[in-house]
Formats: structure tokens, sequence, C-alpha cells
């Protein structure tokens, strides 16, 4: 995998402030819907309701956006955890790397599939919802189990 | 393939950390592939086995199945 498209280390760090917060925010949302009074917003849209159900393009809305800066928070945090760089980004950290990636997407998907076939009606945008982040959150659990598996050794002596 | 690097790190008294700092690696990667869990590449085989002074062949090991 190439290292190239890595991050350095320290922004792992700030990965993780990022992302514990905006997860924690993320669950609440996703159990009680609530909206700030302050983030309410006149914001730039490339599709929108319009009016009859018609799609409208290329316009302004006012909207609350405690969903849009959570979510964006979200996945700004997990993008810096995924992609920066181990302190001792390795080989093999590389191959982990690589198949958790791997096994991200298929999980992700498989998830979907069966969501696909079995969630009916409104509930479906819930799927939609979590299915934007699925890929990078079993990404950062895989990745970060099998690196620390591997660091745990008794075999350490000399 | 196995290889003997664990025996080899007690015959040289280098801890994991030492042997990793040595090729430039991280220790889980040197845990990894005494536990048979990761191949080297050809690079990293040749470092070790000059961490060592040996030969490749001396350290990694084919087997049947390979």
């Amino acid at each position: 995998m190439s290292r190239k498209l890595l991050l350095a280390n320290k922004y792992k760090k700030l990965g993780w402030f990022i992302l514990i917060p905006s997860t924690i925010l993320g669950l609440i949302l996703a159990y009680n819907e609530f909206g700030l009074d302050w983030l309410w917003a006149r914001v730039f849209a490339i599709a929108n309701d319009g009016k009859e159900g018609k799609y409208m393009y290329l316009s302004f809305r006012n909207t609350n956006i405690t969903n849009t800066v959570v979510g964006s928070f979200f996945i700004i945090g997990a993008m810096l955890v995924s992609f920066s760089k181990e302190k001792n980004e390795d080989e093999f950290i590389a191959e982990i790397r690589l198949s958790s990636l791997l096994w991200a997407v298929c999980v992700s998907y498989i998830l979907l599939l069966i969501s696909f076939l079995l969630v009916y009606g409104t509930p479906f945008l819930d799927v939609m919802v979590y299915n934007m982040f699925t890929v990078l959150i079993i990404f950062i659990i895989r990745f970060t189990y099998i690196l620390h598996k591997n660091s745990n050794s008794e075999s350490d002596e000399k | 393939m196995k290889n003997n690097i664990k025996v080899e790190r007690a015959i040289k008294n280098l801890t994991q950390e030492e042997l990793a700092n040595r090729v430039s690696v991280s220790r889980q990667t040197i845990n990894a592939m005494e536990a048979n869990k990761y191949v080297p590449s050809t690079v990293l085989a040749l470092k070790i086995a000059r961490v060592f002074n040996k030969s490749v062949e001396e350290i990694f090991i084919l087997e049947k199945k390979d």
C-alpha cells in the first residue's frame, strides 16, 4: 500500500480528539433527534426539496445543521484516525491496513445487502445513514484490534 | 514458511524491540513473524539475516505446504 497516501502520525491523535466527541453526539442524535438552536444556517444545496415533491437544484435554504456538523466531524475524525501512519508504519502494518480495508468494505456491503433485503419504507433512511459510516467504523475496529493483538506478547524475554 | 528468529534472538541476546529497531520495523512485525503470522518481504528477510550474520536460508525455512 502506498504510504504516500497516509498522513503523518500526529494526525491520528487529532483524529481521536474529533472522533470520540462526535461519536457520542452522533449516538445521542441517533436516539433522540435534536437541533441546537444556534446551529441554524443558510446553506448552499446542490439538490434540495422543491415545490410539489420536485427536486430543486443549486439553491440556498435555511436549515438546522446539527446533523450536518456532527456527521462531518465524525467523518473527518474517522478519516484522520484511519489514514494516519502508525508511529512505526512498516510492511506488516501496511498489510494489516490493506486487509482491514478489504474486510471493512466486504462486511459493510454484506450488512447493507441484508438491510436492503429486510428493511423497507422510512426505516431504510436510517440504514442509509448508518451505511455512510460503516466502512470507516469497521476498518478502525478491525485494524486497531489486530495491531493490539500483535503487540501483546508474552514472548518478549531475551 | 517457518523461521528461527526467536532462537537467533536468544543467541544474540536481543529483545523483540531491539531487533525491530535494528531492522527499522515495528515490534509487532517481529512478534507476528515469530508467531508465523507474517511472511516478511525479501528486503526484511535479508536485513534480519544480516543482523544475525547468517544466510537467509539459515533463518527462514520453507515448509511442505509452501
